[in-house]
């Protein structure tokens, strides 16, 4: 769906001061975000997914925008999750975001044991960590600092 | 005065509170008093959220009035006060006051606070709207956190312009002053569409001057969490329509005549309802509705709220039906 026309996607292309709408899709979406700009100036954002290097290239472009930009964010919803948590970051605010999820896709899981997050793929009770490799029961408890479930050390209250 | 004034007894909004000692008068301008109170023994007082406010007894009535200071630590207490030749009498009151006078007041209430995750402070004020905006220029110096003051005051009547100059040289990021409305209004375009991401907008004024600045931030993208205001004079109201209330749970009924309000009303039966501003400000007087339309004259609650028809504040608001049912 990349038009010719449309900027590439670190920031640039995007004059400083902008105060229009911000679209960014992650992955595969479609061109979801158009009806959501509302007529205003828009520019789009494109990612594989929300990893360092695009979450650092989204904060760049929040960097040059101004108070009254929004941001609409499509896809995954982990990614659009993990954005969002960017976006406040920078200043912006949860009433200026709207999050346009594309269903289900995988979830991300905080482990409060050693504070790293593991991505899951599969609907599941339980995980293991990344970080440390505990057992994670998996809640619905969501950070939206973090962009991420809570997990906890499963078992732990069972004697061994 | 004052000491025959506290002989009155203890307001309900200031109970519980301290008595305090007039340790400074001083004129900021022909109508602009600033008075600073101090604990009698020279203890220190509790700080406060920049912003906040005091409520002060004067006679039988209380009055609020904004804290001009930072709020953290302080030794004493300072409100500025605008002499309302047709207020209330509490400002009346707040100029006639002299140093050794005591005075029982509130402990600092905050109503108007700081966004702990803002990076830059946007202060906006319009006449004595200075005071609280005052406060958060000072704790924002303070903090190193970035603020920018624009002052719109009459030439040569500003308030505390003297203050608030000082506070550049100790962290405030600019100040910038109005004497007149074209100016104003181009700095105030300037600074609304100018802003990084982490910027919040706080302003004080006259109501007219609130509604401008803020409809002005919406036309320019600002979300309404990135607004905060401090109303300080509800403007004037009609008397409104007579209309009856039924107290459910007491099983009586009550009159509320034109010009007289139904806190007055309640009041005047025996009721007590705890409240504080009177002028539909500070949502102390809050009442639930069971069934009939308020008809919602306040500042407090929300247009949301205002649509539920559930809660109504009884200094100000009336009803829209002959007969409102109230939980009491």
């Amino acid at each position: 769906m990349r038009s010719a026309s449309m900027p590439p996607a670190a920031g640039t292309g995007l004059e400083p001061g902008f105060r229009g709408v911000i679209c960014a899709s992650f992955g595969s979406t479609g061109d979801t975000a158009e009806q959501h700009s509302g007529g205003r100036p828009r520019h789009d954002l494109r990612f594989e997914s929300a990893n360092p290097e695009t979450l650092s290239d989204l904060r760049s472009a929040l960097g040059r925008s101004h108070v009254g930009v929004r941001l609409v964010l499509a896809g995954p919803q982990s990614d659009i999750r993990a954005a969002a948590a960017a976006a406040a970051e920078c200043g912006l605010l949860e009433e200026e975001v709207i999050l346009l999820s594309d269903g289900m896709g995988p979830s991300v899981i905080y482990c409060p044991h050693c504070r790293i997050t593991t991505t899951v793929r599969a609907a599941s009770p339980e995980v293991a960590c990344q970080g440390c490799a505990t057992t994670l029961a998996i809640t619905d408890h969501f950070s939206r600092r973090i962009g991420a479930y809570l997990g906890y050390s499963a078992h732990a209250e069972e004697a061994s | 005065m004052t000491v025959t004034a506290l002989q009155t007894g203890i307001h309900p909004a200031v109970d519980g509170g301290l008595l305090l000692e007039v340790t400074n008068v001083s004129i900021q301008t022909d109508s602009i008093v600033s008075i600073t109170f101090a604990d009698p023994s020279g203890g220190p007082l509790p700080s406060y959220v920049p912003g906040s406010h005091l409520v002060v007894q004067y006679g039988t009535g209380v009055n609020a009035y904004s804290l001009t200071g930072s709020g953290s630590a302080p030794s004493e207490y300072a409100i500025s006060v605008l002499q309302v030749e047709d207020g209330g009498g509490g400002s009346v009151a707040m100029h006639r006051l002299s140093v050794g006078d005591r005075v029982q007041v509130s402990r600092p209430r905050s109503a108007f606070a700081p966004v702990s995750t803002a990076t830059h402070h946007l202060l906006v004020a319009a006449g004595i709207g200075i005071t609280p905006i005052l406060s958060h220029a000072r704790a924002a110096a303070e903090r190193g956190i970035p603020a920018s003051v624009i002052y719109v005051h009459r030439r040569g009547a500003g308030a505390h312009v003297a203050d608030a100059s000082e506070l550049l040289s100790r962290g405030l990021t600019e100040l910038i002053e109005c004497t007149d409305r074209g100016s104003f209004q181009q700095v105030l375009t300037e600074k609304l569409t100018t802003q990084e991401l982490g910027t919040h907008l706080y302003v004080c004024g006259p109501d007219p001057f609130m509604n401008t600045v803020l409809d002005q931030a919406r036309e320019h993208g600002w979300s309404q969490a990135r607004l905060h205001s401090e109303a300080f004079g509800a403007a004037e109201l009609d008397e409104g329509e007579p209309f009856t209330v039924n107290l459910v749970r007491s099983g009586i009924r009550l009159d509320v005549p034109a010009g007289v309000s139904l806190l007055e009303t309640l009041e005047k039966a025996g009721k007590s309802i705890p409240n504080m501003c009177r002028k539909g400000i500070c949502g102390e007087c809050s009442l639930s509705v069971l069934r009939g339309t308020p008809q919602h004259r306040d500042l407090y609650l929300s247009d949301q709220e205002k649509a539920a028809n559930t809660t109504m504040m009884c200094c100000v608001s009336r009803s829209d039906d002959p007969e409102l049912e109230l939980d009491l």
